[in-house]
């Protein structure tokens, strides 16, 4: 069909347009998450949930002394390798997602796992480590990222599967 | 090494057309083998992109193509019987009435389906994979797999345009005319992953729809094409573009005979063989012998191998359908 001939070349000027305005970087983000936190802030949003997540008793606006759990670790880990300072935000899954949604916050932990129903509502990362359920059935968890903005999403599992194979490490030691 | 005689139901294929089925047969073995490949590593690297799934489905619509035809030359090798007269060639055209209405149908879905994921402004989110211990992004392997599996179907495409034309097998054109143009699936999917890549979303969608777009005008068009043919119209060369040759080679044969005053015939198209309803005029009005007729009809007969059943219509006039026949004569023709 030759009509794709001019399709072709509109796209392969624009690729070149778009290589030489921003640099190049592939993936990246069509919202800027990762170079708006890097050396900057990293907007977590959490909800309490087992060991994951843990929130003292009795705190009204927990703030990150106020936080424990291994998502939490993991999340000042992640902060810490792109120089970023962590901003907590703990409330509900639901508005958190929501959250992630309005482009106010920038990942999600609460000891999600592969199943998560929020699939249509943010990005899932690759499950980054596996642990065991009260039933005693096999969990892969997961944390929850900006649809689309890919290049924060390759960023963080590339930490998270480095950080997880340490973890598994320290512990068979 | 013999072969065995090559019947498309009473029609003996002529030895060079022999050869071309059985190529064409293993050809088709071939592109499933492929396709079988292809959809499972498409599948693989799948992710959240739309141009990906867009070529996936038109990969999984490839195999229609091939496996119609696969079945079609089976089933047309069974001879007519009391209950189906005019044998089973018509399978061929079942076969591309199904494969034309599978494209179609996927066609428009997806351009749905893309089209509303664009409207909706939804940003496909493709992470990483775990490769030999380090973490590599998905889009990279969407990519290079498509850029694997972009030239074969090409060339696969071109060797059975080839065998479509000696075949007279339209679901083999179709089927070669899409090999042909799959390259262009695989740009576009790797157009639109690049366009994720760089953070440009909606080039993703856009990409999706312009191969949705080719999908469906394969449809139409191989549904325009096979809803012809089994309106029984004027049979044509294999790929439609002008009206078959044998109907005049028969004609003039018909009318170069010493009994004939004139002589038209209707041709239609059963799949791979033509049945022909030659209606001719005698001479001063006289009947003609019966071994004078059957000589007439063996000889339409060797004209072509396609030329299987062919009734002669002894006739007072020609009917108006049929290509009218006094040499260097118009007066048949309707209105100039």
């Amino acid at each position: 069909m030759r009509t794709t001939t001019p399709f072709r070349a509109a796209v392969i000027g624009l690729l070149a347009l778009t290589l030489a305005g921003c640099g190049i970087s592939i993936p990246s983000d069509p919202d800027g998450t990762l170079d708006e936190a890097r050396d900057g802030v990293l907007r977590a949003g959490v909800s309490p949930h087992g060991e994951f997540v843990v929130v003292e008793p009795g705190a009204s606006a927990p703030t990150g002394s106020d936080l424990s759990g291994s998502e939490v670790e993991a999340i000042e880990a992640f902060a810490d390798s792109i120089g970023a300072e962590v901003e907590w935000t703990v409330s509900s899954e639901e508005a958190l997602v929501r959250g992630l949604e309005a482009g106010d916050l920038d990942l999600v932990a609460a000891g999600l796992t592969d199943a998560t129903p929020w699939i249509d509502k943010a990005g899932v990362t690759r499950p980054y480590a596996e642990t065991t359920s009260p039933d005693g059935s096999p969990q892969k968890l997961v944390m929850l990222v900006p649809i689309g903005e890919n290049a924060f999403l390759t960023e963080l599992e590339t930490f998270l599967t480095e950080y997880g194979r340490a973890q598994s490490g320290e512990a068979a030691r | 090494m013999t072969r065995e005689t090559v019947r498309f139901g009473h029609t003996e294929l002529p030895e060079r057309q022999v050869e071309v089925l059985h190529r064409a047969i293993r050809l088709e073995w071939i592109t499933i083998a492929f396709l079988a490949v292809t959809v499972t590593l498409v599948f693989l690297v799948l992710g959240n992109s739309q141009a990906m799934k867009a070529a996936w489905i038109e990969d999984l619509l490839s195999f229609i193509p091939p496996i119609a035809f696969l079945v079609a030359v089976r089933i047309n090798r069974r001879l007519p019987t009391k209950r189906h007269p005019y044998g089973y060639h018509r399978s061929v055209g079942v076969g591309h009435l199904v494969a034309a209405v599978a494209l179609g149908t996927m066609g428009t879905y997806l351009i749905v389906d893309s089209a509303s994921g664009l409207i909706a402004a939804e940003h496909p989110t493709i992470g990483t994979v775990e490769l030999f211990g380090t973490s590599v992004w998905l889009g990279w392997l969407m990519i290079g797999v498509m850029a694997v599996i972009a030239l074969p179907p090409v060339f696969i495409g071109r060797a059975k345009l080839k065998l479509a034309r000696e075949l007279h097998n339209k679901v083999l054109y179709a089927d070669a005319d899409m090999n042909k143009a799959d390259w262009m699936t695989a740009v576009g999917s790797i157009v639109g992953v690049t366009g994720i890549g760089l953070g440009l979303w909606w080039l993703d969608s856009t990409a999706a729809l312009f191969i949705a777009g080719s999908i469906l005008w394969d449809g139409l068009r191989n549904l325009r094409a096979a809803v012809t043919d089994l309106m029984d119209a004027r049979a044509t060369t294999f790929d439609d573009k002008k009206p078959h040759p044998v109907a005049a080679q028969v004609d003039e044969y018909l009318r170069g005979l010493p009994w004939v005053a004139e002589a038209g015939c209707r041709v239609r198209d059963e799949g791979h063989v033509f049945h022909i309803e030659a209606f001719v005029v005698p001479v001063d009005g006289e009947t003609p012998s019966l071994d004078t007729l059957e000589e007439a009809r063996e000889a339409c007969i060797d004209i072509d191998w396609k030329v299987q059943d062919i009734v002669l219509v002894l006739t007072r006039e020609l009917p108006e359908v049929v290509e009218s026949g006094a040499p260097a004569e118009t007066k048949n023709s309707p209105a100039a």
